[in-house]
């Protein structure tokens, strides 16, 4: 549709204009998405890397950093339960970090058992992940500075109990304020003071060849008083929490969609005012005998060009900014889709707004021509 | 062929009749020129010649065919295939090169695909602006515009050309020029030329003279 190239060149000032409005949208969006993306799964990552079948919690816990502790004896009927094939156990709790200029900060300390998952955060002595080291944690490379951790190794305080910095790790970056720090599970419980009870989850691997459902409804029956999750349920549960639950998740999602319906409204109103500056246009289109879908054709091609174009400057944008972002904000996340995703979005979102400028270009009264 | 039209805009106490039984026969190879004053219906009756608007009454008959029975995209057809028209206005798109606002018109009718090119060099070359086709309309006079519309309007060979106040913004060489040119256009190639004018520049060139006052023919004679 070389008409509706022709009209964007001509006009390049609203051109411009238009594609500015649609970058900045696609722009929004997608760094808005990240924001939501990263922080979905930062809050259900320290779930996502273990890999157990089942997690057992205390009853109503509903996320991964605020649950309550289970009685110890849960840990063995739980390994009595049959299709079990082994049970880990997990606690954490608040605990204040001694930074090196005497300041403290807390910091949420987790501990979990070898055997918890491959990934997951734990200071093994070897390779082959069975021996966990001596008052040894790891903390997350974004939260380095605020834990006055410059070196490694880097000797620090837990509750007043000494312990050693042996690593610093990526990935595992708090999205809540408070930095994680990883040990093993004895050290957690040392560093934690629990008076009683520690165990705060039971990591659960079924045996092949059960089904974990069925595990699940065993383990429910013999513990009554405890929640049992697949690993996905507890995933998911956790995000439901920090997003419908919590301000931020609440708001992070809200200004993504603010970012959706501004972009929508910049767009529509600068398609709106291309057709309404070509109105005459469409006119003499109809006085001549254009069909209806030769003027949508234009109409369509203008907003669809306006959104190609937009959403590349847009992505274009972000790009080189994602670098900087990362390192003040660590969990964000643009995963490969988000781009395509959102400049799908941009694209159906130009559509959606020639919509009114479509109708209007078609309503145009041929004989208005006659009006000098 | 027009039976009997009538159109009143508004409704109640704000109607206004801009055309009142109005019955003209037309015939190929004729340069008519519709005159009045303002007000009396002219441009109205050209809509309703150009199947643009319906009349409240009466039918128009485009060679043959009944205008009133017709769905709108048959009417879109027909102005398609049928019709040419010149506007006071000119009404090229500013984005396109004269060359393209022909294309443009070839495309529109489905015909851009075999020698359109060639066929809009040749159009503009039979209104005498070989020269100019790649200026865009805010680059050319006048006159030019006026003569890159009469070549739009002639190049899907459309039996009938109405012209609206063709040489209004035009001045006297150029008024002259075009309606000399629209003549040449009604004898030469057989068509039906309907000019709505009040130039009396015109008037010399015109076969046949209708007058208009308050919607109604008052006057309806051949020239020479």
């Amino acid at each position: 549709m070389w008409l509706a190239w022709r009209n964007l060149n001509h006009d390049r000032f609203r051109f411009l204009v238009t594609i500015v409005g649609i970058a900045f949208a696609v722009f929004l969006m997608i760094f808005q998405g990240s924001l939501l993306v990263g922080f979905l799964r930062a809050s259900s990552k320290s779930i996502d890397v273990t890999d157990a079948d089942l997690w057992i919690a205390g009853r109503g816990v509903e996320s991964f950093e605020f649950a309550a502790p289970l009685p110890e004896r849960f840990y063995d009927i739980a390994v009595g339960v049959e299709g079990v094939e082994a049970v880990y156990r997990m606690t954490l709790g608040f605990a204040f970090w001694q930074k090196p200029s005497g300041m403290r900060q807390s910091v949420l300390l987790i501990g979990a058992e070898p055997g918890t998952g491959s990934q997951f955060p734990i200071p093994y002595v070897d390779a082959g992940q069975t021996s966990v080291a001596s008052e040894a944690v790891l903390v997350d490379r974004s939260n380095a500075r605020t834990l006055g951790v410059d070196v490694v190794p880097a000797g620090t305080e837990i509750s007043a109990r000494r312990a050693q910095v042996v690593e610093v790790i990526d990935g595992f970056g708090t999205f809540f304020g408070t930095p994680y720090v990883f040990t093993g599970y004895a050290d957690a419980v040392r560093y934690l003071r629990w008076p009683g009870d520690a165990i705060v989850f039971l990591i659960v691997r079924v045996q092949p060849g059960h089904d974990p459902q069925e595990v699940k409804r065993a383990l429910q029956r013999k513990l009554p008083e405890v929640d049992v999750w697949t690993r996905d349920e507890f995933s998911r549960r956790a995000r439901a929490f920090w997003v419908r639950k919590t301000g931020a998740g609440g708001a992070i999602l809200l200004v993504a969609l603010l970012g959706f319906l501004v972009g929508l409204v910049i767009v529509s109103q600068n398609i709106y005012a291309t057709t309404m500056e070509n109105l005459e246009e469409f006119a003499t289109l109809k006085a001549i005998g254009a069909r209806r879908w030769y003027i949508q054709k234009v109409v369509l091609t203008q907003a669809l060009a306006c959104g190609i174009v937009g959403s590349f400057v847009g992505l274009l944008a972000l790009l080189p900014l994602m670098e900087p972002i990362r390192n003040t904000i660590s969990w964000i996340d643009m995963p490969w889709w988000l781009p395509f995703g959102m400049i799908f979005v941009g694209l159906l979102m130009c559509v959606l707004a020639s919509v009114a400028s479509i109708k209007k270009a078609l309503a145009v009264e041929p004989a208005r021509v006659f009006r000098a | 062929m027009a039976e009997e039209i009538s159109i009143t805009y508004g409704s109640g106490h704000a109607a206004t009749p801009a055309l009142r039984d109005v019955s003209l026969n037309f015939f190929p190879g004729r340069l008519v020129l519709v005159m009045g004053p303002s007000g009396s219906g002219k441009t109205t009756l050209l809509s309703v010649l150009g199947c643009m608007l319906l009349p409240d009454q009466g039918d128009v008959h485009v060679r043959g065919q009944s205008v009133r029975g017709l769905s709108e995209s048959q009417r879109v057809d027909l102005r398609r295939h049928s019709i040419g028209y010149v506007f006071q206005a000119f009404r090229l798109f500013r984005s396109l090169t004269a060359l393209e606002n022909l294309v443009l018109a070839l495309d529109v009718a489905g015909r851009a695909k075999d020698g359109a090119k060639a066929k809009a060099e040749q159009a503009l070359a039979a209104v005498g602006l070989s020269d100019k086709w790649r200026l865009k309309p805010g680059e050319l006079s006048g006159g030019e515009k006026q003569r890159v519309a009469i070549a739009r309007a002639l190049i899907n060979d459309p039996p009938i050309v109405l012209a609206d106040e063709p040489t209004a913004s035009l001045d006297w060489r150029s008024g002259e020029g075009i309606a000399a040119m629209l003549l040449r256009i009604a004898k030469e190639h057989g068509k039906l030329v309907v000019v709505v004018t009040h130039d009396p520049r015109m008037t010399p060139f015109g076969q046949r003279i209708v007058k208009m006052e308050d919607g109604r023919v008052v006057e309806d004679a051949e020239q020479g």
